[in-house]
């Protein structure tokens, strides 16, 4: 059973090329910079982000709830995909887990990162019993 | 070749004659019923149904045979009710059996607003003539005692509204005895027709071109399901019609009777069975338009995960068939039947996934309009013009489920 | 048409999109304006052939997107997130 928790983090709405800029950025290793849509991000683990961009909109997000994967979990999960998953790391996922809209983090297990599958969390039970 | 269709043997086929009364573009249901009624009610007999590929091959010969009445408008339950009445004596009639079998039909659901628009539905329906009376969970299941009430424990049952006249019919069947019944009485029904345009005469449409030569007529009645809108092209007419892909199955045979029709607003699906003991499950149409009859595994899976929660029983069956129909979604469910502004043209059309219960009353009323030139009061709500007039029909009863 | 591909997610079964209709267009023979506004309001040309339609990937990145799909066979022959007013389709 996988215990999904709420992510604090930080969403950002911005221009792409604002975003572009962030996405590039190095942060340190604890940062996870997720990047939903063109103009869209979630970052986790970010202590101040600072955006140029007149029209970014920067928020704290707690709307969604994940889970760092063991290889054997994050197995599991795949199985229950229906689309194939891409083969560079580290890359965000995004589309039906279980059936269930969800998102997966995907690294390199060897460099020793875990995995993070996240969802809205208004899915969380949803999701957590159709992969139980 | 089946038992029925050997008793049809002596029927007269014909070559196409160069001019009718009457054209009808289509032989499925609603072709075929117009020109029954015609023949038979208005002495009508000049009239010949063009059939692009054998008659009842379309969405006559593919729909899951339901027929009810419990719509949500008083217009169309006044006007299916009336169908579902021609059904009940249709055998008596022709003289065919088309296996028809009053059944009733429960109609679940699992929520408080649920109950209060089954509520609704059983005052409106029993008011304009269906009977709809709304039972408790233990009277569904004296009705039906397959249902699990709890709904695998994610749709517990609250309650359902019971339409007791529901019924089913076997649909080539049906298609068959109209066209005996009209072809006995001099119907020219010619297959391997296919329509390729519309004679024109300034703006009046004179009759119809096909591939084996043109044939000109008083009246041209469009009775095309799906490709409705190639017809409408050639008359440069415009309809709020656009054609979806509907989805369907039959399971393997099932020793037991499952007694009425099962169906349910919130899931979206509706199980019968047929004579043979096969489980015949079906749901909403596609949502986006297409032309193509290609059975999708998606379908199977959300349909099949939706109706073992209230019959668990589904789940030892297994899936023999699967097949698509294209059909003609109106852009307010509800059917377009009468002028259509050009001169000579009618229609029939915007039967979705309505049109198989709607064949009686589609028939004899379009067969009225025609031969006495006048809209009949039932047919009167669902003219063309209604879009422009802004009377369209919110009648969310009208799909397959709702 | 069972795989659509969504130009930000890639290659997702079709039913993590929701269908957002295709460009409503009005025929230039249609002169009369309160003929145009009903055709515009309630016609549909129910295209047999290439449509350019809107799709909402809903389970994914939530995102707009444009396709061209033959409605006989369901061939998507293209997906972009070109803005709906863009013509160059």
């Amino acid at each position: 059973m996988l215990a999904l928790e709420t992510l604090h983090g930080t969403r950002i709405v911005a221009a792409p090329e604002a975003l572009d800029a962030l996405d590039a950025a190095t942060w340190s290793t604890s940062v996870t910079v997720l990047r939903f849509a063109p103009d869209d991000v979630f970052v986790l683990g970010a202590e101040t982000i600072s955006i140029s961009g007149e029209y970014a909109i920067v928020e704290a997000e707690s709307g969604f709830v994940g889970c760092w994967l063991t290889d054997e979990q994050l197995a599991h999960v795949a199985e229950h995909i229906d689309w194939p998953l891409p083969v560079e790391r580290p890359v965000l996922v995004q589309g039906f887990v279980a059936g269930v809209p969800a998102k997966i983090w995907l690294t390199s297990s060897a460099t020793g990162e875990r995995s993070l599958l996240l969802c809205a969390a208004p899915y969380a039970c949803e999701l957590t019993e159709r992969l139980a | 070749m089946n038992e029925f269709v050997e008793t049809l043997l002596d029927l007269q086929w014909h070559e196409p004659k160069s001019t009718y009364d009457v054209v009808i573009i289509g032989g499925g249901g609603h072709g075929l019923a117009t020109a029954y009624y015609l023949a038979t009610r208005h002495g009508i007999t000049n009239v010949a149904v063009v059939e692009a590929n054998y008659i009842g091959s379309g969405n006559s010969g593919r729909n899951t045979t339901i027929i009810r009445a419990n719509y949500g408008i008083p217009e169309s339950v006044r006007f299916y009710q009336h169908s579902l009445d021609l059904y009940s004596t249709l055998e008596e009639e022709t003289g065919c059996w088309i296996m028809h079998a009053t059944k009733g039909l429960l109609w679940l659901a699992h929520t408080e607003t649920a109950m209060r628009s089954e509520r609704a539905r059983c005052l409106l329906n029993t008011a304009c003539g269906a009977e709809t009376v709304m039972v408790d969970p233990q009277a569904a299941k004296a009705i039906c005692p397959q249902l699990d009430l709890s709904g695998g424990g994610r749709y517990p049952v609250l309650g359902a509204s019971h339409h007791v006249g529901a019924a089913t019919a076997r649909h080539d069947r049906v298609v068959w005895a109209y066209a005996q019944g009209a072809m006995r009485m001099g119907v020219h029904v010619l297959q391997n027709t296919q329509v390729t345009g519309l004679l024109r005469d300034g703006e009046r449409v004179t009759g119809v071109q096909t591939a084996n030569g043109n044939i000109s007529a008083g009246v041209v009645l469009s009775a095309v399901g799906g490709n409705v809108t190639t017809i409408a092209n050639h008359a440069e007419l415009r309809l709020p019609v656009r054609t979806h892909p509907l989805q369907a199955f039959v399971t393997n045979g099932y020793a037991q009777s499952l007694g009425p029709i099962i169906s349910d607003t919130e899931l979206f699906c509706y199980v019968s069975q047929t004579a043979r003991g096969q489980m015949l499950i079906g749901a909403e149409f596609d949502p986006q338009p297409s032309y193509s009859t290609q059975s999708s595994f998606n379908f199977l899976q959300s349909c099949t995960s939706k109706v073992t929660h209230l019959l668990p029983f589904l789940k030892n069956l297994r899936i023999l068939r699967q097949w698509t129909g294209i059909c003609d979604v109106s852009a307010d469910f509800s059917p377009i039947i009468g002028h259509t502004g050009v001169d000579g043209l009618l229609i029939t059309t915007g039967w979705g996934t309505w049109g198989f219960k709607a064949i009686p009353a589609g028939g004899s009323l379009m067969a009225e309009l025609i031969a006495t030139g006048k809209t009949p009061p039932l047919l009167e709500p669902f003219g063309l013009d209604r879009f422009a007039s802004d009377q369209a029909l919110a009648d969310q009863g009208s799909t397959g489920t709702r | 048409m069972l795989w659509l591909t969504c130009p930000i997610c890639g290659r997702r079964p079709i039913d993590e999109f929701s269908f957002g209709g295709e460009f409503p267009t009005v025929p230039d023979r249609i002169t009369d304006p309160a003929t145009r506004d009903v055709d515009y309001v309630w016609m549909f040309d129910n295209i047999a052939g290439v449509t350019t339609e809107r799709w909402f990937h809903h389970a994914g990145c939530r995102r707009w997107h444009t396709a061209r799909r033959d409605t006989i066979t369901d061939a998507v022959l293209h997906t972009g997130i070109e803005d709906a007013t863009d013509t160059v389709l």
